[in-house]
């Protein structure tokens, strides 16, 4: 299949198109699902991938956050690493992966950062909604767990984050280092894209968090549901992550914009509706839509079944 | 007394020169009574044909609905049984009384009717509510005639609940989750009229008008609750200008009642009062007094089809007079007061009339004094009403409603609702724009418009119109972002820039509509210019643009 100009995107039921042509594209691709992607896309069985490694342990009194010295935060070291996709490489890059007219993937220099090791489960967020009498209209299934929580927006996201932050700041429960990092300007917030690929792929222009080629031993696709955050190993994926690929597409805190990223300014069209990108697909997409570079979108307002988030904490 | 008798029907028939019981009492020289125990089956039909009406698909599609239809009609049907089983036992037939049907009801019915009619083609929920009055007016007639039989033989049969199910559906109604209380509503408007009542100039007559009596009723409760949302009293109240020339077509309305029942004095003083007040309020402080008009459509409505019931309404002209000033005056107050308390301001037009009602006597008595008074009398405000009068009355209001619609006071565009209006008088630090622009784009805000909830959220951050409160701001901001308004959801990521943006196109088609014109489908040039003429300065230059 060769490469073909798409975008996934997800609607809140009423779209609104726009002058853009590259952006009539998005609305193209809308399917009454609400998730359109560029290709025909087959049923699969439940993913019945079983690990011999232990899964992650979660604290009931820190919030159900990871029983780690950072509560699941890793450290991810200043430097660059290669944005977007080449397609001499990755045969499936799609168009919107391309670095600019003249280049095929960019560098991107990125300061430190810290990025969960799993993504956001339901049971975090249920303290979340208990402490802050936090609603959502419709509830996500609350007796999940250990699942990555979905059914939230980029909203409900970041409104998480804002909450465990004040949380992390003042309480006792949280370890002096993540209290020192954030009363030292350091904040809790989504990833931005560029912060989220380099975490997905490290420092080599990986397809898949875990190398080149397609494992279904290594992430949850191509399934009928999520499972646990962080119950399939990946021992060759960068810096410990998990879930990178797959399991449920992770909002991020970057405006949906043509490539090339820059984070410090961002060419937003004020006038046109809010994209906001997210990443890693989800245990309903298939290979192409899990690599480390396939950029998804959809509006800030969505909240979908397959869409979830994971933390980072980083320096403003 | 002639009787007639029916052995078909157990019935029997008769000609009374006046028929007893309250409500009968003001019933006409002639008319017919009919008697019978088999007369039980009337109600009977009511009630079946209600029961029925929860069947249709307008009904069958909420469930709430249907059981509110099942729950109404098991009281009628149990009232109906005990009714049954107490005539048996004690051998009592109930009656009808017939007479000639009376103006005041079937013409008042059919302004209302009209009303309807014209308001419905414009706003479709009108014609989805059709269904819910005509299955209003059945309960209606099924419960006014047991409660009358229950306190008594006979009943009054005519048009009577026409007017009163239409008033008060022409005010608010309940929407379909909450349904039963509409017929709670109606249904103490019906006790009102039987129970709280007074001797009015020799006659028992009930002292409320009844669908203005529990709309005040229900008003408070809803006020208190803070539980407008269930009902659609804030859509009524702003949709009724959807229809083009809603005030001509009122006024043209108004004259019909006008010369009927002589009520020119009241509506037409009421709204001097109004017109004046709003005059004088922008005089004194450059900004508009009411919103989205010089008088409110919903007040102009009222004014003419609510307060102005003949019998719960002064007799004398110059009585009409002063109750048609307080009721200008009451309005007009009301509106200021409900805004203090941040309650919706459309129970402004209800919740006066009940005190009105209760002050009626006063106010003949008082202007007793005024018998004799031959300058009065020359104007037509002599204590003893005259047809002539009241036609040189409504002249004058024909010249004075003409005046105001020549220099735009009515149909006109009205500057009220213009958000840069109040952003521009809230700069100038004039009479609470401040807080009328914080309240029209929380409206919008409520009505999904991305820019009004940012907007918001930056008045929190920045505490220029509103008092400082980052965590509400977050709230706004959040919504914003939700309803995909770009600088909402950079504002979520940097609260502290408290970015703003002009309004979308999508966000001009909620701020322009004027109280609820759909303009989703007009051209996005005619948009621009529209926005244009409405002060919005960046729609200017798109207009320009799209002109060349």
């Amino acid at each position: 299949m060769s490469p073909i100009s798409w975008l996934l995107a997800v609607d809140t039921g009423c779209y609104v198109s726009t002058q853009s042509v590259w952006r009539r594209a998005v609305v193209t691709a809308l399917s009454a699902s609400g998730l359109m992607l560029g290709f025909a896309h087959a049923q699969t069985p439940v993913n019945t991938v079983t690990s011999a490694e232990p899964g992650p342990v979660f604290r009931a009194q820190a919030w159900h956050l990871p029983d780690e010295p950072l509560l699941g935060f890793v450290e991810i070291p200043a430097g660059p690493f290669p944005m977007g996709s080449n397609p001499l490489i990755d045969p499936m890059a799609f168009e919107n992966e391309r670095w600019s007219e003249t280049r095929r993937q960019g560098t991107v220099d990125l300061p430190e950062f810290y990025i969960a090791r799993y993504e956001t489960t339901v049971d975090q967020f249920v303290v979340f909604m208990e402490e802050a009498n936090y609603r959502l209209v419709e509830m996500f299934d609350a007796a999940a767990g250990n699942h990555p929580v979905s059914g939230v927006s980029w909203t409900d996201a970041l409104a998480y984050a804002r909450w465990l932050e004040a949380e992390l700041t003042t309480s006792e429960q949280a370890p002096a280092g993540l209290r020192r990092l954030l009363s030292n300007g350091w904040h809790l917030t989504l990833p931005d894209e560029a912060q989220w690929e380099k975490a997905a792929r490290g420092t080599e222009p990986r397809i898949f968090p875990w190398g080149n080629a397609v494992r279904k031993d290594r992430a949850n696709f191509a399934a009928a549901g999520t499972v646990p955050a962080g119950s399939i190993p990946c021992p060759e994926c960068p810096y410990g992550l998990r879930d990178m690929s797959g399991n449920v597409w992770e909002w991020t805190r970057s405006p949906y914009l043509p490539y090339p990223f820059d984070s410090d300014n961002p060419a937003v069209n004020l006038q046109e509706d809010a994209l906001w990108v997210m990443r890693g697909g989800s245990f309903n997409d298939e290979e192409s839509n899990i690599r480390t570079a396939v950029r998804g979108a959809a509006d800030p307002g969505a909240r979908r079944p397959f869409i979830g988030f994971r933390l980072a904490i980083v320096r403003e | 007394m002639q009787s007639y008798s029916d052995k078909r029907n157990s019935a029997s028939f008769s000609r009374s020169p006046r028929s007893s019981g309250a409500t009968a009492a003001g019933a006409p020289e002639t008319s017919k009574r009919i008697t019978g125990r088999s007369l039980l089956a009337v109600p009977a039909l009511f009630t079946t044909a209600f029961f029925l009406l929860s069947f249709l698909p307008r009904v069958q599609g909420n469930q709430t609905l249907v059981w509110s239809f099942w729950a109404a009609t098991a009281v009628l049907a149990i009232w109906l049984v005990l009714m049954y089983v107490r005539t048996s036992a004690s051998g009592n037939k109930k009656s009808f009384v017939l007479t000639a049907p009376k103006p005041q009801h079937y013409i008042q019915a059919m302004v209302h009717l009209s009303v309807y009619t014209y308001w419905g083609w414009h706003w479709p929920p009108v014609q989805e509510h059709a269904l819910l009055l005509l299955a209003q007016l059945l309960f209606a007639y099924a419960f006014d005639i047991l409660m009358a039989w229950t306190r008594r033989d006979n009943y009054l049969l005519g048009f009577g609940p026409f007017p009163i199910i239409f008033s008060t559906n022409l005010f608010m109604w309940f929407r379909d989750d909450w349904f039963y209380l509409q017929f709670l509503m109606i249904a103490v408007g019906f006790m009102g009229k039987e129970f709280v009542r007074w001797n009015r100039d020799g006659k028992s007559t009930h002292i409320f008008n009844p669908s203005a009596f529990t709309l005040g009723l229900f008003s408070l409760v809803l006020i208190l609750s803070n539980s407008t949302d269930i009902t659609w009293g804030p859509q009524i109240a702003s949709t009724l200008s959807l229809a083009p020339g809603i005030y001509t077509y009122l006024f043209l309305g108004g004259l019909v009642v006008m010369y009927f029942f002589s009520i020119t004095l009241i509506a037409a003083s009421a709204a001097a009062v109004l017109f004046g007040l709003s005059a004088l309020y922008y005089a004194m402080t450059g900004v508009p007094y009411f919103l989205d008009s010089e008088i409110p459509t919903a007040v102009f409505l009222g004014l003419h089809l609510l307060v102005t019931d003949p019998s719960t309404s002064p007799r004398t002209p110059p009585g009409k007079l002063v109750f048609g000033i307080l009721y200008g005056l009451g309005v007009f107050a009301l509106y200021s007061i409900l805004s203090a308390f941040g309650a919706p301001t459309f129970y402004d037009k209800l919740l006066c009339v009940p005190l009105l009602n209760l002050s009626v006597q006063w106010i003949d008595r008082a202007v007793q004094r005024l018998r004799d008074n031959r300058p009065l009398e020359r104007i037509g405000l002599g204590v003893i009403p005259s047809r002539r009068a009241n036609l040189a009355h409504m002249s004058v209001w024909i010249v004075f409603f003409a005046t105001m619609t020549f220099i735009g006071k009515t149909d006109g565009r009205h500057v009220g609702d213009s958000v840069p209006f109040w952003a521009q008088a809230c700069v100038e630090g004039r009479a609470s724009a401040c807080d009328r622009l914080l309240l029209i784009e929380s409206n919008y805000c409520a009505d999904n418009s991305g820019w009004a909830c940012n907007e918001i959220g930056a008045h929190y951050i920045r505490g220029d119109v509103a008092e400082q409160d980052p965590e509400r701001a977050l709230g706004f901001f959040a919504r914003a972002c939700e309803l995909r308004f770009q600088a909402g959801c950079l504002n979520l990521l940097e609260p502290e820039r408290a970015m703003v943006a002009d309004p979308r196109a999508f966000d001009l088609r909620l701020l322009l509509r004027e109280g609820g014109q759909n303009l989703l489908e007009m051209p996005e040039s005619d948009l621009y210019q529209r926005a244009c003429e409405h002060g919005w300065a960046h729609a200017c230059q798109t207009s320009v643009a799209t002109v060349l």
